[in-house]
């Protein structure tokens, strides 16, 4: 069966310059909800503008319902590809209200009769109906944010793009936002490629979602396995989820820190015996026990509301965070002795 | 093979452009734009290229006579108008922008009303003043009675004449652009200079004026532009200056050739201020678009003998430069008013609009769609041909009818015989069509520049919305650039015809026959040594454009970072 949404082995490049090379993806279902993450500056948007159409592109092929969209001999116009695009910074037009801006997006697809969302439930959903007289100079950059998502969502597009949806909308406000946005998604089964520096909106709102890092997308996965399984180094450092520490494979389900001792549990990926690897420690693979033998010294503490991540430094200077409940009833100030409990046992191990 | 070598460059140029973008299409938005910014270029070309023709003999004894004096005179005239116009537009502008004094709200905006006076008119007001028995002397004579005032009347003519007349006429450049960058200057700039212990004066001297250089820079190259090119006020009080020059070559000499080499000496000294004007305008953006340094200054109030001098610096300025010329030409309309019946206003007002309208209508429109085919290509080698082509404004109007005139001629002669065709030059020569092609030439950087920076509003994010909504590109031009663009258009507009009416040697050298303006009627009858009978047009002239400048003095000086 033919994929909803593919890309296949596509440079994305912008004024000549190459961003991204040799992405591959695709979108198995029409509804499916996708997130590209990386960080500023990669190239995630020149992906989505190519996507639209707003960018050509020098290698590879994209296709929208078995139709190929762009490849080095064929560019289908933007304006004839029904795939709408949600910009990040303010493109509404200037000189009409945000309703009117609206009722453009509509004017697309207006003869289409299986409306998968109204309106009227975008404008209540996305809280913009006291802003819909006024003129785009007239707002604030996130309500122009949330009045561009409702155009793009009213257009019915068969893709929609959202670029960095939610950067401008107040912190307090976002989560309801993107709850919103993602009950919206999925009642109106658009198929949504969401771009995003934030790793929990994108988990949070992405069925799959892929890494772009070094001009290359990294690891192409469902959250879960982003997250617990990263399959490269780079992976593990973007999304700053623990320490890479030096151990030896010591048997098929242990390895060997030098200060951690013998630490057990499940390989993702085999390693012969007596291999040297960089094992990845993650926050909540150790624990705290004051009555531990094993301890070490308290260089750092963030409080993270519902827990505190302690920065330990072992005495071969490396430093492991551990993941404590803030209300945990022994909290421990910096230069203390941490206790970690042993034996030490990690489900997943993850090891480069 | 000239021929063959010259088809080979011109492919492999079109080639690089259409190389150069990756995004590029070729399309008709790009076509248009490539030729628009081509045909700009074209007297630019002819001029450059007549550089190396044969010359009749009169350059030979012009070389060794007159040149060296025309090239004086044209930097005397040069630096005086530059010296007189920076002080009389930063003396204003710095009143007006950081005091508060009688009429200080009156004069921000009625000292840019010495625009509608071009210089021409000046002179002859100035010429009507001073002359013997002219009106200095009737007022004395009805005052005092009857005496041989004559002697001690000063008589500004000759040199210090078109000094006077084109400083008063153009020092408005500096005023505007200055003040706006003192406008712009952050409280904070002027409160340090006050921490340090500064005075006024040397707040003044240390810190306004330095932050203002790149407005200041500007303001005088434009001045410096124009004093060059200008040819009525010059011509009037016999001033052999490089443009006079070029003209006296063509019409006396009938030397064409001879005109374009002057032209090119000409050229390469205001191209270099065009490039030093862009520069500091460049830098003036920059210094403008600062953030967080904006606040609005509290002007200071001034009271008793300061109120008073500022007032009066300010007053004297506004009353020379503009209530002076138009008193002058107002009273001789009256005391001679059977001009006024002589003169078929109508017909003169219906040929001002008729070529308003046409040259409008056709600036607008290609201005439009080169802004467009820009916007739309990307094309880094069309912006640069854009860049040139806008350099029009800084040629002297003498310098572009001429080259027009050898361009038609070259091409009637070698193309056109060539074929075996009828000749093109009535078309084009003595035509309203060659008028006005000229016009666009000369005032599409007026058009362009203004349509651009309406443009430079609309994010392109803007536009690929458009598109994504499914809107084609021209769609995207007329439901969403055009309805954005209309203030800027009817602005525009209004610079125009401002700039058309006062217009002088290109519609003298290139209008059909019988047909005249307001600028040519008023040069015709002062070069006939009837001033009288130059009051009127000229009169009419100052009028029409004064409307014009109140008109646009909303947009030139607004005050909010709008």
């Amino acid at each position: 069966m033919n994929n909803f949404f593919e890309v296949k082995d596509v440079d994305f490049s912008v004024g000549g310059k190459t961003k991204v090379r040799n992405v591959s993806f695709s979108i198995e279902n029409e509804g499916d909800v996708i997130c590209l993450l990386g960080p500023s500056g990669i190239g995630k948007t020149t992906i989505l503008r190519t996507i639209a159409g707003l960018e050509k592109l020098d290698k590879g092929m994209i296709e929208l319902k078995g139709k190929i969209l762009s490849s080095e001999k064929i560019n289908i116009e933007p304006e004839n590809r029904n795939i709408s695009l949600a910009f990040q910074e303010n493109s509404l037009f200037p000189h009409y209200t945000v309703k009117e801006n609206i009722f453009l997006g509509a004017e697309r697809n207006k003869n289409k009769k299986d409306h998968k969302v109204s309106f009227e439930e975008l404008i209540d959903l996305l809280n913009i109906s006291n802003i819909l007289n006024k003129f785009p100079h007239e707002i604030s950059a996130g309500e122009a944010q949330r009045a561009s998502l409702t155009r793009s969502l009213v257009t019915q597009p068969d893709l929609l793009l959202l670029d960095e949806p939610l950067s401008n909308v107040d912190q307090s406000f976002k989560e309801e936002i993107q709850e919103k946005l993602k009950k919206i998604l999925k009642n109106s089964k658009i198929t949504t490629i969401i771009v995003t520096h934030d790793s929990y909106e994108a988990f949070y709102l992405g069925s799959k979602c892929g890494i772009i890092l070094n001009q290359e997308l990294k690891q192409f996965d469902d959250p879960y396995n982003v997250y617990h399984l990263p399959n490269s180094i780079e992976v593990v450092n973007f999304l700053n989820r623990g320490t890479l520490i030096p151990a030896e494979v010591t048997s098929p389900k242990s390895l060997e820190n030098k200060d951690l001792g013998t630490i057990t549990g499940n390989f993702i990926k085999p390693f012969p015996i007596g291999s040297k690897v960089s094992l990845l420690v993650q926050p909540e693979d150790l624990h705290h026990d004051d009555k531990s033998s094993l301890k070490f010294e308290v260089v750092d503490r963030k409080f993270r509301g519902t827990n505190f991540i302690y920065t330990l430094k072992t005495p071969n200077n490396t430093l492991i965070p551990v993941f404590v409940h803030s209300h945990h009833i022994h909290q421990h100030e910096l230069d203390e002795k941490f206790g970690i409990k042993r034996p030490i046992h990690i489900d997943h191990i993850v090891c480069f | 093979m000239p021929g063959i070598y010259t088809n080979v460059k011109l492919g492999t140029l079109l080639f690089h452009v259409y190389k150069a973008d990756y995004n590029m299409k070729l399309n008709s938005w790009y076509l248009s734009s490539f030729l628009i910014s081509f045909v700009v270029l074209i007297p630019i070309i002819t001029v450059f290229t007549s550089f190396f023709e044969n010359t009749s003999n009169y350059y030979e004894i012009l070389k060794n006579t007159f040149l060296i004096e025309y090239i004086l005179n044209s930097i005397t005239l040069l630096v005086s108008v530059l010296i007189l116009t920076f002080i009389f537009g930063i003396g204003t502008a710095y009143l007006v922008s950081f005091y508060k004094f009688p009429g200080s709200n009156f004069f921000k905006w009625a000292l840019i009303l010495s625009f509608a006076v071009p210089p021409y008119i000046y002179a002859y007001s100035l010429t009507a003043f001073f002359e013997n028995y002219g009106t200095a002397f009737t007022i004395l004579k009805n005052l005092f009675g009857d005496a041989n005032y004559n002697k001690d009347i000063p008589k500004f003519d000759g040199m210090l004449g078109a000094i006077l007349s084109i400083s008063f006429s153009l020092f408005a450049y500096v005023y505007i652009l200055a003040r706006a960058s003192f406008l712009y200057q952050s409280q904070n700039l002027i409160d340090l200079g006050k921490n340090l212990g500064f005075s006024k004066i040397k707040s003044f001297y240390k810190i306004i004026l330095p932050a203002a250089r790149p407005a200041i820079v500007a303001g005088l190259s434009l001045v410096a532009m124009e004093t060059l090119a200008e040819f009525g006020a010059v011509d009037f009080f016999s001033i052999n200056t490089l443009t006079t020059g070029i003209y006296n070559s063509w019409i006396y000499f009938d030397d064409l050739a001879f005109a374009n080499r002057i032209s090119f000496l000409l050229l390469l000294f205001i191209f270099s201020l065009f490039i030093l004007e862009n520069l500091s305008r460049r830098k003036a953006k920059y210094h403008l678009n600062s953030k967080g340094g904006f606040k609005q200054k509290e002007k200071i109030k001034l009271f008793g003998v300061q109120a008073f001098l500022a007032f009066m610096f300010c007053f004297i300025i506004f009353f020379i430069s503009f209530l002076f010329p138009l008193s002058q030409m107002l009273y001789w309309t009256i005391k001679f008013p059977e001009n006024l019946l002589d003169l078929d206003i109508v017909n003169l007002l219906l040929n001002t609009v008729y070529l308003v309208t046409i040259s409008s209508f056709v600036l607008l429109l290609f201005s439009l769609i080169s802004n467009y085919g820009n916007r739309v290509s990307k094309n880094k080698i069309l912006n640069f041909l854009s860049t040139l082509s806008i350099s029009g404004y800084a040629i002297p109007g003498v310098i572009l009818a001429i080259a027009f005139i050898t361009f038609i001629a070259w091409f009637d002669n070698s193309i056109i015989k060539a074929l075996g065709l009828t000749s093109i030059k009535k078309i084009f020569i003595g035509s309203i069509f060659g008028l006005v092609l000229v016009y666009f030439i000369r005032f599409y950087s007026l058009a362009f520049n203004g349509i651009k920076s309406g443009y430079e509003k609309i994010n392109i994010s803007v536009d690929e919305s458009a598109y994504l909504l499914g809107y084609s590109k021209r769609k995207t031009f007329t439901n969403i650039h055009i309805p954005f663009l209309r203030n800027s258009l009817i602005f525009i507009i209004i610079l125009i015809s401002l700039e058309i009416i006062r217009e002088l040697p290109i519609t003298l050298i290139l209008r059909p026959f019988n047909f005249e303006t307001f600028a040519t009627t008023a040069y015709i009858s002062a070069s006939e040594d009837l001033l009288e009978a130059a009051a009127v047009p000229s009169l009419f002239l100052i009028l029409i454009a004064s409307i014009f400048i109140i008109m646009t003095s909303k947009y030139i000086l607004r005050e909010k970072n709008e």
